[in-house]
């Protein structure tokens, strides 16, 4: 891969003020993203995977901020942006986004026509005919067939998957660098999902976006995704290539999350679950905030948060039990049927 | 949409049969004495002799045919104790126009405050704007609207060194009872206009706007505004109509000679063909209000469709 950084973050801590307490959402994440690659970060709801693309966007509710850190793009600091004319060369121009649900996601009372030209307008200043041929071009490219008659119609005339499809139009519009899809089929039908992840996975080829999905589906992120990073407790765990992540893991909440994939279940048996709740952010965590759910923890990570050891120049871990002088420990035997399984994780 | 609004004035000529119809009868069960402002010293000939002249002698339904066939030539009928023997549209011509340039004045005002402060109060949510505005809706809605009637009047008209009577020909003393007017509506169009741009503001396409490179002052005023006035369009065509109906208390309170207190003035004497045609009137503003209303929210949100909708997907 030819590593050029696009987004680069940098011991990233958000807040959030709620009810006069505060929330650590966002617990010193470092993170690159690279040029036209797909990156998808897992995590359970709460691991505060929205959160932090959200700060990519200046898109945090009022009661949340960036405590401190940095997030560079294109020679700026994004962390440091506090003003919102900053933010509007930004969003929807250079950085986009696709939300969760479509079925609320779009204005009922515009015409979707409108919609996407609201953006042309804004970043490209396109108006009158030329915005018509270019929003018609942009429907087709995503799939929605009679474009000139469809981009008349409201939203309430499309189905849940042909929403999807506005949005995700919406949000190439303007052609981004950085294109972020929120679990972008979660609220969708089964048969649509794989329909959307493919019209996805095509325009993040053929605009070589870079592509930042937020997912707890793991069967999503095997089918679309280059790089993995798991989240957990407002941090990064584990991060490295798919096939890294998937088939050699090396975090013990990586072995966890992968184990309670149903797809690796068997008939009869109870699927493994995680034992335990995630800590709550608004206390201080010592130590690995994983250890009091870990099985494995060991003395020290209930003290010390433990760094990140390299296992390879891509595959980056934060657990002890990478350090030479801890006990050799076996991910748990249900995780080898991923590799028995071969290729992808299940087809869609 | 013609034939929809074809069938909803059919519905509603049908409602408007059965109030009257209602109205007619009820009126017919009331003691004769009410009638006659010295009933006791009146002997049976000169009692039976008005009665048959006011038409109350005949059967009712025939006294009902009547009093329809008139409506349907555009006659309201005459004046049975109100203003002896004189018509009542002209009793109505005469007193209507002053309610309504009123009424209209204070919409008129009432918007131009009521959906500003609103908006005013969605944007800053628990800062000032918004606190001052509850304040002063609660203030509205909680005191008895006589006793701040009462004091705009004597300290308004004091401040403005006007009398505290109404005289058409000078504007200044247009000013206080329109105001006061207005103050109910002002109150009740911020309170709902907050309240439905805070339901819109929690909206995801607001989120996606943003996501957009929409500036929020562009997403309150295109879009969460534009959307939250649908629910509320549907109720200003009918409480302009009532509004302009006229207030009874106010135009008491400063002598207004309008349509305010003629409703209840007819009742107490029983007037029966003038509570006949206002009630008539005012069941037409009602019904008129309604459907100005919806037919309003089918321009505004594309959602609603007069006609069955084909398939959708």
């Amino acid at each position: 891969m030819p590593e050029q950084v696009v987004l680069s973050i940098k011991d990233l801590n958000v807040k959030f003020s709620l009810r006069g307490q505060m929330l650590h959402a966002i617990r010193g994440v470092s993170l690159d993203v690279y040029k036209s690659e797909s990156l998808a970060i897992v995590g359970e709801s709460g691991s505060g995977k929205t959160v932090l693309t959200k700060t990519f966007m200046g898109l945090l509710d009022n009661n949340g901020w960036i405590d401190s850190g940095s997030i560079l793009f294109e020679g700026k600091d994004l962390a440091a942006f506090d003003e919102e004319k900053d933010w509007l060369k930004v969003r929807g121009r250079k950085i986009a986004m696709v939300l969760q649900d479509p079925m609320t996601s779009l204005n009922p009372l515009k015409s979707i026509g409108r919609q996407i030209g609201e953006a042309l307008e804004l970043h490209q200043s396109l108006k009158g005919e030329a915005a018509k041929k270019r929003i018609q071009e942009i429907l087709a490219d995503v799939g929605i067939e009679e474009p000139a008659r469809r981009m008349k119609q409201y939203p309430h005339q499309f189905s849940g998957g042909m929403r999807q499809r506005v949005v995700i139009a919406i949000a190439i519009a303007c052609k981004p660098q950085v294109l972020i899809c929120d679990e972008p089929t979660t609220a969708l039908d089964v048969t649509i999902q794989a329909q959307i992840l493919n019209l996805i996975r095509d325009l993040v080829r053929k605009y070589h976006l870079t592509c930042v999905y937020i997912t707890h589906d793991l069967g999503v992120v095997a089918n679309v995704a280059d790089r993995i990073a798991v989240m957990y407790a407002g941090d990064i765990v584990e991060i490295g290539t798919s096939e890294e992540v998937f088939y050699s893991p090396r975090h013990p909440y990586t072995w966890a999350l992968l184990s309670s994939l149903p797809q690796l279940g068997i008939k009869g048996e109870e699927l493994s679950s995680i034992r335990g709740t995630p800590p709550s952010l608004f206390k201080d965590i010592h130590g690995d905030a994983f250890a009091p759910r870990n099985p494995h923890a060991l003395k020290i990570d209930f003290v010390q948060r433990p760094p990140y050891f390299d296992v390879s120049p891509t595959h980056k871990v934060r657990s002890w039990l990478l350090d030479s002088r801890a006990p050799e420990v076996k991910p748990p035997p249900v995780l080898s049927r991923i590799r028995r399984e071969g290729g992808s994780l299940y087809d869609q | 949409m013609v034939k929809y609004i074809l069938k909803r004035i059919g519905a509603s000529l049908f409602t408007l049969i059965i109030i009257l119809s209602v109205v007619f009868i009820l009126l017919r069960q009331m003691p004769i004495e009410g009638y006659f402002d010295n009933f006791d010293k009146l002997d049976q000939a000169v009692i039976d002799a008005r009665l048959h002249q006011m038409g109350l002698k005949a059967p009712i339904l025939q006294q009902m045919l009547r009093f329809f066939t008139g409506l349907l030539h555009g006659d309201l009928g005459i004046s049975a104790r109100y203003s002896v023997g004189a018509p009542i549209a002209d009793i109505i011509a005469q007193k209507a126009p002053l309610s309504i340039q009123m009424g209209v004045l204070s919409m008129a005002l009432a918007i131009a405050l009521g959906i500003p402060l609103g908006g005013a109060m969605a944007r800053s949510k628990s800062k000032f704007w918004d606190r001052f505005g509850t304040a002063f809706i609660v203030f509205v809605n909680a005191i008895p609207a006589a006793v701040y009637y009462i004091y705009i009047q004597s300290y308004g008209s004091n401040a403005l060194g006007i009398s505290m009577l109404f005289d058409r020909s000078r504007a200044i003393s247009w000013v206080l009872p329109v105001f006061s007017m207005s103050l109910g509506n002002i109150a009740y169009y911020a309170m709902w206009l907050r309240r439905y741009m805070l339901d819109e503001l929690n909206k995801d396409y607001v989120q996606l706007a943003r996501a957009k490179g929409v500036a929020s002052r562009n997403i309150t005023m295109g879009h969460v505004f534009r959307n939250a006035f649908v629910p509320m369009i549907q109720y200003i065509p009918t409480s302009l109509l009532y509004t302009v109906g006229g207030s009874i208390y106010i135009e008491s309170l400063y002598s207004i000679p309008g349509m305010g207190g003629l409703l209840v003035d007819v009742i107490s004497r029983q007037d029966n063909p003038m509570v006949q045609a206002i009630v008539m009137i005012y069941s037409c503003v009602g019904i008129v209000g309604m459907l100005l209303g919806d037919i309003l929210m089918v321009f505004l949100d594309p959602r609603i469709t007069f006609a069955k909708k084909e398939g959708v997907r």
